[in-house]
């Protein structure tokens, strides 16, 4: 059962904010660039040849920073018909088992998440294959921070990160320890936010992680227009 | 064994309440790093190339922006006036018009919950005033919101795709056939009811009234003509279309209906024209409204990603443990044919139709059965659309279908009353889905027709 969100806090509703803006941004983005990829063909016969790799990162980010948001405002789907039959203390037990296995699911995809990450980006992976048990000695062949992506061209105000990230020499594309950032970053935000629903389902705060479909908030909008026989 | 352990698994967890994708998820990541030699890494690297990997899913968020610059606007509205001009003076009309606007909605809309909450809270209160009882109403929005997912375009249809590697642009056109059959069946049902029980019926208001409510309409409309009209003119692929139609949605609901962004009437005003505010051009791309439903679209695009990245992983399950294959030797040596196979994909659809979200019952499902399908020599298409409407009738089927549940919530009434006014409708689309199942033609003649006969690989 969802209700609208609302933030309490003053820097509650700045990450509110923050967060809504940034999901809105990379949606309009994606569709812009693919409507004028459309444009150019027809109306230029030209087009731009990163834009299809561009879409595809943005949209791969909008989803991995944007589940997070959905945990936090409990808009993520699942089923109810139990949960909402039982008694209020099994309905209890039940929902903080379940947010015991959405915690040590984002606690396995963020020790994927960094390993994967971190093979781009200069940085050792974890050792140990359910739990990070330490990380892993740096070689010489682990430093691959010179892979590139496909199409996206290296923009000449990033050149600055070519000293750190690759012995000073120029990239052409950009790194690919750029786009796959957000894969640590968006699982990181999902552990946090299922141990801060957590907290709320334990205080009594809250009483479920999920809502039985999409139209939700939509239905309750309009529930008064039929009331009564 | 393993299979049945896993499944297990999954629905246990979704029942106690986990989030589908999470469910999806754990289960598939334990498995693997129980069974096979996977590393959490290259989890997490087909989690994000979920997205970054597949063109067709890129879609999904353009027709949910799309659908929801359409769904703010007055569109809904329109079309419902649309409909009553056009059926409104049968028996019943009002009924029957209900039906046809949830037909048109559905073109525009690929979600059947949003279908009914856009069509149904109107066309309710609507039939209430002029002496329908409230029971019938909603049975019969109930029964037409969910054309949503059978009526081009449809998110299911390319998430369907997507996972079976056909075309989009097959599957929307073989939705087209089923969808005005399933409408009409629904619309015929109603007149004879309104025969027999004498329900009111509206008055013929002239071709004048059919032409100014169209013109009004059509702006959104058009929306079909260039996804499909797009589609099969070779003009875009389906992804692009998508975008496009998200654009053009955009300048419809900013620019000619006016029902939001700068030119929207604030409390009760007229809308403005947009002679009179030229400067709107600019500040509509930045209006407050233009972000909330880009927003709203992107939040919704989030949740439907991420139970279906998370089947794609389970569909990685299946696959590495050549799942598929081994069921259908069983069924194979088991001599089952066809007829019977097509009977217990029914039955696992309209189960899992009750409880899950369609797009990700699908990446469970479709992976599963479809190597089958093709081994017992089932178009991948008809497959395609039996499915889709297996979960259409998956959101009626009592106890707890989706469809019920929402409107249930637009009607304001409990639940078993809507199971019981949704019954008769239901019924109908019984007999639906037996003719989709056993008539292939339905689904498979429009794409052959439109684009040739279609190349099966296995």
């Amino acid at each position: 059962m969802s209700g609208h969100y609302r933030a309490e806090t003053v820097l509650g509703q700045f990450v509110n904010e923050l967060e809504e803006t940034f999901i809105a941004i990379i949606l309009g983005l994606m569709t812009i660039i693919t409507f004028i990829n459309v444009v150019l063909r027809y109306g230029f016969n030209t087009g731009l040849i990163w834009g299809l790799e561009m879409t595809s990162f943005l949209f791969a980010w909008l989803v991995l920073f944007g589940v997070s948001y959905a945990v936090k405002v409990t808009a993520h789907l699942g089923v109810d018909a139990v949960i909402n039959v039982v008694p209020p203390n099994v309905r209890r037990v039940l929902v903080l088992t379940s947010v015991a296995v959405c915690v040590a699911y984002a606690a396995l995809l963020m020790k994927g998440a960094w390993d994967y990450w971190a093979n781009f980006a200069n940085l050792p992976q974890t050792t140990g294959r359910w739990f990070p048990t330490g990380l892993e000695e740096m070689k010489r062949t682990s430093y691959r921070g010179w892979y590139e992506v496909v199409d996206i061209p290296f923009p000449e105000w990033l050149r600055w990160i070519q000293p750190i990230m690759n012995e000073g020499e120029d990239y052409e594309k950009i790194p690919r320890f750029i786009p796959y950032a957000m894969l640590p970053f968006g699982v990181a935000l999902l552990l946090f936010r299922f141990i801060q629903a957590g907290v709320r389902i334990w205080r009594g705060q809250a009483d479920s992680l999920i809502v039985s479909h999409e139209a939700e908030d939509a239905v309750d909008d309009v529930a008064h227009m039929n009331r009564g026989d | 064994m393993e299979v049945a352990i896993l499944f297990g698994m999954v629905i246990g967890l979704m029942l106690i309440g986990v989030p589908i994708a999470v469910s999806l998820g754990f289960s598939s990541t334990i498995f693997l790093l129980v069974l096979s030699d996977t590393s959490l890494g290259s989890i997490a690297q087909s989690f994000f190339q979920a997205m970054a990997g597949h063109y067709t899913l890129l879609a999904i968020p353009f027709f949910i922006l799309a659908s929801s610059f359409m769904s703010t606007g007055g569109v809904a509205r329109r079309i419902i006036r649309f409909s009553i001009a056009i059926v409104g003076h049968f028996p019943g009309g009002l009924a029957i018009a209900g039906v046809f606007a949830c037909m048109l909605f559905a073109a525009l809309s690929g979600s059947s919950p949003a279908t009914v909450v856009a069509i149904g809270s109107i066309v309710i209160a609507g039939m209430r005033q002029v002496g329908y009882s409230k029971d019938f109403a909603a049975g019969v929005i109930a029964n037409a919101g969910t054309l949503g997912i059978l009526i081009p375009p449809s998110i299911v249809m390319v998430v369907y795709a997507s996972a079976t590697d056909v075309s989009v642009g097959r599957m929307f056109l073989a939705g087209v056939i089923p969808g005005l059959l399933a409408g009409t069946m629904l619309m015929l049902t109603i007149y004879i009811i309104a025969k027999i029980r004498d329900l009111p019926k509206g008055e013929w208001k002239g071709w004048g009234e059919v032409f100014e409510a169209g013109r009004e309409a059509g702006w959104g409309l058009f929306l079909i003509v260039i996804i499909l009209g797009g589609i099969y003119g070779g003009i875009f692929t389906p992804t692009e279309a998508a975008a496009v139609a998200a654009v053009y949605a955009f300048f419809i609901a900013s620019f000619v209906y006016r029902d939001m962004g700068p030119l929207a009437g604030k409390d009760g005003a007229p809308n403005l024209p947009l002679v009179r505010k030229p400067i709107a051009l600019i500040t509509a791309f930045f209006h407050k409204d233009t972000k909330d439903t880009v927003f709203e679209a992107g939040k919704l695009t989030v949740t439907l990603m991420f139970i279906i990245a998370n089947a794609l992983i389970l569909k990685h399950v299946l696959t590495d443990e050549q799942i598929p294959q081994s069921i259908a030797a069983a069924m194979l040596d088991a001599g089952f044919g066809p007829v019977v196979f097509l009977i217990i994909v029914n039955v696992i659809l309209l189960i899992g139709g009750q409880f899950m979200e369609p797009s990700g019952l699908i990446v469970i499902v479709a992976p599963l059965v479809f190597p089958i399908a093709i081994e017992l020599g089932i178009d991948p298409i008809h497959l395609g659309i039996i499915m889709v409407v297996n979960m259409e009738i998956g959101m009626i089927t009592p106890p707890v279908g989706l469809n019920l549940f929402v409107t249930s919530g637009v009607a304001g009434m409990p639940m078993m009353r809507v199971v019981r006014a949704a019954l008769p409708f239901l019924a109908v689309l019984f007999v639906f889905l037996i003719m989709v199942t056993y008539i292939p033609w339905l689904s498979t003649w429009l794409p052959t027709t439109f684009m040739g006969p279609e190349i099966i690989t296995r």
